[in-house]
């Protein structure tokens, strides 16, 4: 059953057109992610869903109540902000009951349940703590406590990881997809960071331009891109053009052939007679668990990625390599 | 060490022309035709006279700094939402504004608002002045304000710059209207600002003394009015009570200073 129905929605800024034609429903407890570069207006469809903006067109509602021209403090969305927006004046048992106390809740029953959320973020003995006094990774913990206390129907997060270093980044990101399935809750996540999707999302909308351009798992979304856009965006994916694919592949495309670096073998002791297409590695970056070589080939260059195993594997500057490709996975883009 | 080196051309010129004078005042002040003693301050004290001084100046004084400040308050959170052009505009003319003060004020008031100003005559006609008179407490309160609000602009405009407008939208989602907003978190957070503004609009209007004598002539009995008339008016001459009068100015702005920061050491940006 969808929880969230959105149709035709549109806004723009002045002479700016932010998005356009937005439409996509949300099933409960599911977890969305709306993924895009920067100025791709998946922010300002945020907040067009939590109400702090309001829309051109289109309409928005939840469990089939059109919450389109209602204000954000009675729509029941909770939401984290990148920048956490905690309030300072407040200590972090303040700031997570202040959702509470507006709703005028007996005291008893507001220490209860930020008692209760409180531990669920693992904030236990930080209650008194002002946010300058606590880490990025507590105070953005804190911030979903708030916004996770009044329960809401639906929950937004406008790139809550952004400004974490890498490690909290993957701690927290776990503890989110964690609590998300536990209260089984109905989420929307803004992000920029393709991996950051790929593991979080049970569906990924990629935005360009205003527009959703592609939906799906996040495993369909990643091995079959729809736009040349999308397979730059989501994979470092190797796009060769019609002279390119011609050149190398012996295929001939008005638009581009998409190949996944991981998808290339290569073989590093290349004999006369052995298969494949001949190339030399140009360039070698460790990427910690992978390492991407540069491979040129009938003057085209690839990115190739390979399981970075022993250093005996690790192939030198220069090697000449052979290249096998696999046709059958090989997509056409445009 | 070399930082506290860089503090010394402050520390002299405070010297010289504020705590050199201040400690004179202070000495002359306790000069009394019987020797040393604190019969000035006693003569003040027990003198309806100069307590009325003292209850006009305060009284003028703190309702011209409220209403300058709740005005303000109002003026920078608007200014901070203008477009870049519009609000350089409104603050290059704020700025001249709180710079108009004086005779010309006085005299600006006069003709505007005065028994036979311009504006009087037209409001008048039109029922709407009533019985207001500019050359009154109230009047001094009116014109006081005109230059509290623009100093009070200036000096609360960059405050506001530390609200973070994603807590105005944190808020709005938790259920909490715009004026929830500004007494649980905006007013709480500029604090520090709005009582540090208070204390200078407070000063400035308890100095204040060239506009409020071009308007009433003295006739509203201020304390600066009474100090000026002792130093350099022409019926009674006696500048160590005047000293004792400016001691107890200075001791009345300590007196609220030391009050804010003990307000402000309540507040969590102590902390």
């Amino acid at each position: 059953m969808s929880i969230v129905e959105v149709s035709g929605l549109a806004k723009s800024f002045g002479q700016t057109q932010v998005f356009q034609d937005i439409s996509f429903r949300l099933k409960s407890g599911e977890l969305v992610t709306l993924l895009g570069p920067s100025g791709c207006g998946k922010s300002t469809l945020l907040r067009c869903l939590a109400g702090l903006i309001t829309v051109d067109a289109g309409r928005i509602a939840v469990d089939d109540r059109d919450i389109t021209g209602t204000p954000a403090y009675s729509r029941g969305i909770g939401m984290v902000f990148q920048s956490y927006a905690l309030f300072p004046n407040m200590t972090v048992a303040k700031n997570i009951a202040f959702g509470l106390a507006m709703q005028k809740l007996p005291a008893d029953e507001i220490a209860a349940r930020s008692a209760k959320v409180i531990g669920l973020v693992e904030l236990s003995g930080y209650e008194s703590q002002y946010p300058h006094q606590l880490s990025g990774g507590q105070r953005q913990r804190v911030a979903l406590a708030r916004a996770l206390v009044v329960e809401p129907k639906i929950l937004l997060l406008d790139e809550p990881l952004s400004a974490l270093d890498a490690r909290i980044r993957k701690s927290l990101r776990d503890q989110i997809r964690d609590i998300q399935q536990r209260l089984g809750l109905t989420t929307i996540f803004v992000t920029h960071d393709q991996e950051e999707a790929l593991i979080l999302s049970d569906r990924i909308f990629v935005m360009d331009g205003g527009r959703i351009v592609q939906e799906g798992t996040a495993e369909s979304v990643y091995a079959e891109p729809a736009s040349q856009f999308v397979a730059r965006f989501m994979g470092h994916y190797n796009l060769l053009d019609g002279t390119q694919s011609k050149a190398l592949l012996g295929i001939e495309t008005t638009g581009y052939i998409a190949i996944r670096p991981e998808s290339i073998l290569l073989s590093d002791h290349p004999t006369e007679t052995e298969e494949g297409i001949p190339g030399v590695v140009r360039r070698r970056q460790l990427l910690g668990n992978i390492i991407r070589y540069s491979v040129e080939s009938t003057g085209v260059s690839l990115s190739v990625d390979r399981l970075n195993g022993s250093a005996d594997d690790l192939l030198p500057e220069g090697a000449a390599v052979r290249l096998r490709i696999d046709k059958s996975i090989l997509r056409e883009v445009h | 060490m070399k930082s506290g080196l860089l503090l010394i051309p402050v520390l002299a010129v405070l010297s010289i022309f504020c705590l050199a004078p201040l400690l004179e005042v202070a000495v002359d002040s306790l000069q009394t035709e019987d020797g040393i003693g604190l019969g000035n301050y006693l003569e003040i004290l027990t003198s309806p006279f100069y307590r009325q001084a003292f209850a006009n100046s305060l009284s003028v004084s703190l309702w011209s700094s409220c209403l300058g400040l709740v005005i303000a308050l109002f003026g920078a959170a608007s200014l901070r939402r203008l477009p870049g052009r519009l609000r350089d505009a409104v603050v290059a003319a704020t700025n001249m504004a709180s710079n108009l003060t004086g005779v010309p004020l006085a005299f600006a008031f006069i003709i505007l608002a005065g028994t036979n100003g311009a504006l009087t005559l037209l409001l008048r006609q039109s029922g709407l002045f009533g019985n207001f008179d500019l050359y009154s407490r109230a009047g001094l309160i009116l014109i006081y304000s005109y230059f509290q609000v623009p100093l009070a602009l200036l000096l609360l405009y960059p405050a506001f710059d530390a609200l973070d407008d994603d807590w105005q939208a944190a808020a709005a989602l938790l259920g909490a209207r715009v004026w929830h907003y500004w007494l649980k978190i905006g007013l709480p957070v500029l604090a520090p600002a709005i009582l540090g503004t208070f204390i200078l609009l407070f000063a400035n209007a308890m100095g204040a003394y060239a506009s409020a004598y071009a308007l009433t002539t003295g006739n509203v009995n201020l304390v600066t009015v009474r100090i000026a008339s002792l130093v350099a008016g022409n019926i009674v001459l006696d500048p160590d009570l005047a000293a004792a009068l400016a001691v107890l100015l200075v001791a009345l702005m300590v007196l609220v200073t030391t009050l804010s920061q003990r307000l402000l050491k309540k507040s969590y940006h102590a902390r």
